[in-house]
C-alpha cells in the first residue's frame, strides 16, 4: 500500500479538473439556496403550489336566510386566498353547471361545488379533475361544514354564542419532544419545513451517490476496456489501485460536500437573517453534520459496489445491467421517505437503518426527524464501515479475478465464484 | 534473466499458448516472432502476470514473480492506453512515481526522455492532443523512465514513421548496451531481424523455432553469393566450390557446393577479376518463416492423416 497515496492523488486530480464536478460544485449551493427558501417562498406565493385555477360554486340562493349566497362566497373567498385561488359565483341551472364542468375538465376550474337546496341536510358535491387534491378538498370541506353549521343554529332557535361555545374545537398545539428533554414548538409549519429539509438531504445524498458511483463504475470498466489497467498493474496492486480510486473519488466528494456545507452555514447563518428570514431550524450545524457523515458512508459503500460492478461488466452496457439490483436499494428508500418521516421509529424504519445498503438514508431520515437510540447510531456506522471494507476488498478481488479471466462475461453467479479464488 | 518454461494459457476453447520455454539475458535482446494471433501477447501478459498461466513457470532472476519485482519492470503493452484527459508530463511523473521514483526524480527523468523524443514542447499538453506516434512515444517513456532490468515491449514499431522508428531503436539498443534484459514482440519480421539477438518462432501458441538469430539462418539457409565485378567471370561456374550460377544484368549469383564455404569461393576469385561486391546472401527471416510454416503445415497435416487412420 505504499504508492496508495500517489493513486489516490491523481485520481483525485483527475475527478477535481473534470468539468462536470466543478459545475456541479458551484450549482449545489444553488441547489441547496433553492432548497432552504423554496418552502418559505412557497408559502408566501400559494399560487406556485397551487397553480392558482379559481373554483365555481354553484348554490341555490334560496338555501336559508337572506344574504346568505353572499355570506358563503365570501366565506369560500376568503378560505380560498391562502391557496391563491379566486371564486367564481355561478347560477344553479343545468346550463352553467355542464358548462363549468367541462371546465374543470380542461383544467380552466380547479373544481366545481354544486350545493342544491336543501344542501345542509342532503348533501353537496365537489366535482375535481384528480380528486387528489387534499387541500383543497380539506379547504371546501371547512367551509361548507361552518356554513352548514351557521345555518342550522341559525333555524334551530337556540342561543347562537351558546350554540357556538357548545361545539367549539380544542387548541392543539404539537409539541417535538427528543429523548433529552429537549422541547421545540412543532406544528404544522415546522413538520413541513423538517420535511422538505429530510427530503432534501436525501436527495443531496442519492443524487451525489449514484452520481459517483456511476462514475467510479464507468472509470474502472474504462480503464479496464482501455488497457490501461495493464499498464496500472504492471506496477501497482489490485488493491491499491481500487482503493486509490474509491479514496481519491471520495475526497473529491468530501471537498464538495464541504463547499456545499458551509455555503449553507453562511446562507443561513448571515444572509438569511440580513433579508428577514428564519433559518429552517434542520438545518442546523448538528444536522450538516450528520449529512457529511452520512454522505461518506453512502458514498464509499456505493462506490466500492459500483467499482466491483465495474470490475466484473465488459463494457458500459453490461454494468448498466449489472447495476439495477444495487440502484433498487438506492431508490427503496426514497419511495419509502414519507412511511419513515411519519413513523421514524417503526420496526421497518429500525431495521433499514441497521440493514447496510438502505442505512445512511434511512438513518440519515430518522436523525433529522427524531433521535434514534445511541446504539442503533453506533451499530448503524459500524455496519456500514464493515460493509464499505468488505464491498472495496471484493471489488479488487473481482477486478483481479475479473482480468485474469480476461473475456469473458461474467455473471453474479461468477462474481462470487471469483471471490473464493485464492 | 527471465525464463518461462512449458507456459500455457487456454482462453474458452483456444489453446493461445501452448508449451512455450525460453530464456531472456541481460544485455540482450530477444525476440519473441510470429503472425497475428500466434500467442505473443498472451505470452507477454503472462510474464507481466496480468494473466495467470495454466500451466508452467515464469521465473525472473530465478524468482516467482512478485510484487515488489514490478519496479523492476518495464512494460510497453500491445494495447496503448493513456488516460487522455491528463497532460504529457504529469503522465510520466504518475507512472514513474508507480514505479517507485520520487515525483522530483521521475519529473527529471521524465523530461530528459521527452528531450531525446523530441517531444519537450508537447510535455504541457494533454495526451488527447497527441498524434498516434507521439502518444506511443510517450508511452514508451512510461516503460523505462524508471530504469527497470528487464523491459518488455508488445510491438513497439507498429504505427511509427521510419525516424521514430530509428530513435526508437536507438533507444532499445542502448538498454541492450547498459546490460538490460530486453524481450519485444513483434509480427514484422525485419524489425525482429534489425535487433534481435535471439529469437523465438512461435505459431498457434507453439514454437517453431527459436536460438541466435545468426545461427538459424545459417542453419536453414541457402548458401548463395551474390558477386558483383568487372572482368570475365565465366570461370566461376567452374570452380569446385560451386554448385550452380544464375546470371543477372549486373551480377551473378553463385551456389555453394556442400562442404564448400564462401572464403573458397572468394581466395578463388582473386586476381581473376576485381570484385565490387561479394555478399553471403542469408534467407530473410520472412523467408526463414514462410519455409518453418509450410514445414510444419505438412507435418501437422500428417499428424491429421495418422489421427484418423487411428479412429
Amino acid at each position: 500500500m505504499r504508492k496508495l497515496p500517489a493513486i489516490i492523488r491523481y485520481e483525485f486530480k483527475l475527478m477535481a479538473a473534470n468539468k462536470a464536478f466543478v459545475i456541479l460544485t458551484i450549482l449545489g449551493p444553488f441547489l441547496i439556496l433553492a432548497i432552504t427558501v423554496l418552502p418559505g417562498l412557497l408559502s408566501m406565493n400559494p399560487k406556485a403550489l397551487s397553480g392558482g385555477e379559481p373554483i365555481a360554486i354553484a348554490a341555490s340562493s334560496g338555501a336559508g336566510a337572506q344574504g346568505e349566497a353572499a355570506a358563503l362566497y365570501a366565506a369560500f373567498e376568503s378560505a380560498m386566498s391562502s391557496q391563491g385561488r379566486g371564486v367564481e359565483p355561478l347560477p344553479l341551472d343545468d346550463e352553467a353547471i355542464a358548462d363549468a364542468k367541462r371546465r374543470v375538465g380542461s383544467g380552466k376550474l380547479a373544481a366545481l361545488v354544486v350545493m342544491p337546496a336543501g344542501w345542509a341536510d342532503s348533501g353537496a358535491t365537489l366535482y375535481t379533475k384528480t380528486g387528489t387534491d387534499a387541500m383543497l378538498y380539506g379547504t371546501v370541506e371547512r367551509v361548507v361544514d361552518a356554513f352548514a353549521r351557521e345555518s342550522r343554529i341559525a333555524r334551530s332557535g337556540v342561543d347562537p354564542d351558546l350554540a357556538r361555545s357548545l361545539v367549539r374545537s380544542v387548541d392543539l398545539s404539537i409539541v417535538k419532544l427528543s429523548a433529552g428533554d429537549r422541547e421545540e414548538a412543532g406544528g404544522e409549519g415546522a413538520f413541513v419545513q423538517t420535511l422538505f429539509t429530510a427530503m432534501s438531504f436525501v436527495m443531496l445524498v442519492y443524487m451525489t451517490t449514484l452520481l459517483y458511483g456511476q462514475m467510479i463504475g464507468r472509470s474502472v470498466v474504462t480503464e479496464k476496456t482501455s488497457k490501461t489497467v495493464e499498464i496500472m498493474l504492471s506496477s501497482v496492486s489490485p488493491r491499491e489501485l481500487m482503493f486509490g480510486k474509491i479514496l481519491g473519488l471520495g475526497l473529491a466528494g468530501l471537498l464538495q460536500y464541504g463547499v456545499w456545507v458551509s455555503l449553507a452555514l453562511v446562507l443561513s447563518k448571515l444572509l438569511m437573517p440580513l433579508l428577514g428570514m428564519a433559518a429552517p431550524s434542520a438545518i442546523a450545524p448538528g444536522n450538516l453534520a450528520w449529512l457529511v457523515v452520512f454522505f461518506v458512508l453512502a458514498f464509499f459503500l456505493y462506490a466500492s459496489l459500483y467499482a466491483a460492478l465495474g470490475a466484473a461488466a465488459e463494457d458500459e452496457q453490461h454494468l448498466g445491467q449489472l447495476a439495477w439490483p444495487v440502484l433498487v436499494f438506492l431508490i427503496v428508500p426514497l419511495v419509502m421517505i414519507s412511511s419513515f418521516v411519519s413513523n421514524p421509529d417503526s420496526p421497518l424504519s429500525v431495521g433499514l437503518s441497521l440493514f447496510p445498503m438502505t442505512s445512511p438514508i434511512v438513518m440519515l431520515i430518522r436523525v433529522l426527524i427524531a433521535t434514534p437510540p445511541a446504539w442503533q447510531l453506533t451499530t448503524c456506522i459500524g455496519v456500514l464501515v464493515v460493509s464499505v471494507y468488505g464491498a472495496a476488498a471484493a471489488a479488487a478481488k473481482i477486478f483481479r479475478v475479473g482480468i485474469l479471466m480476461g473475456g469473458k462475461r461474467a455473471s453474479f453467479g461468477e462474481m462470487v465464484k471469483w471471490l473464493r479464488v485464492r | 534473466m527471465l525464463s518461462v518454461d512449458k507456459v500455457v494459457k487456454t482462453y474458452e476453447t483456444v489453446r493461445a499458448v501452448d508449451g512455450l520455454s525460453f530464456e531472456a539475458r541481460p544485455g540482450e535482446i530477444f525476440g519473441l516472432i510470429g503472425p497475428n494471433g500466434a500467442g505473443k501477447s498472451t505470452t507477454i501478459r503472462m510474464i507481466m502476470n496480468v494473466i495467470a498461466p495454466d500451466e508452467g513457470t515464469i521465473r525472473f532472476d530465478g524468482k516467482a514473480f512478485s510484487e515488489a519485482m514490478k519496479e523492476r519492470i518495464g512494460y510497453l503493452p500491445e494495447e496503448r492506453g493513456l488516460n487522455r484527459k491528463v497532460k504529457v508530463i504529469d503522465t510520466l511523473v504518475y507512472l514513474g512515481v508507480l514505479k517507485g521514483l520520487d515525483p522530483a526524480d521521475a519529473r527529471r527523468r521524465a523530461e530528459s526522455w521527452l528531450e531525446r523524443f523530441e517531444l519537450s514542447d508537447w510535455k504541457g499538453e494533454k495526451v488527447e492532443a497527441l498524434s498516434k506516434g507521439m502518444a506511443q512515444k510517450v508511452q514508451f517513456i512510461g516503460s523505462v523512465v524508471h530504469d527497470p532490468d528487464l523491459v518488455l515491449f508488445d510491438e513497439p514499431f507498429s504505427g511509427l514513421d521510419p525516424v521514430s522508428q530509428d530513435t526508437l531503436l536507438d533507444a532499445v539498443l542502448e538498454l541492450k548496451a547498459a546490460g538490460k534484459t530486453v524481450l519485444f514482440s513483434t509480427h514484422v519480421m525485419e524489425q525482429a531481424e534489425r535487433l534481435c539477438d535471439r529469437i523465438l518462432l512461435v505459431r498457434k501458441g507453439r514454437e517453431l523455432v527459436s536460438g541466435p538469430l545468426a545461427g538459424l539462418k545459417s542453419s536453414y539457409g541457402s548458401n548463395s553469393v551474390q558477386i558483383e565485378f568487372d572482368g570475365d567471370g565465366s570461370f566461376i561456374a567452374g570452380l569446385p566450390c560451386v554448385d550452380g550460377v544464375r546470371t543477372m544484368p549486373r551480377w551473378i549469383e553463385a551456389s555453394l557446393a556442400d562442404g564448400h564455404g564462401s572464403d573458397e569461393l572468394f581466395s578463388a576469385l582473386s586476381g581473376k577479376v576485381r570484385v565490387r561486391r561479394f555478399q553471403l546472401m542469408e534467407p530473410s527471416l520472412h523467408a526463414l518463416f514462410v519455409s518453418l510454416v509450410e514445414s510444419s503445415a505438412d507435418a501437422g497435416s500428417g499428424d491429421a492423416d495418422e489421427e484418423a487412420a487411428h479412429a
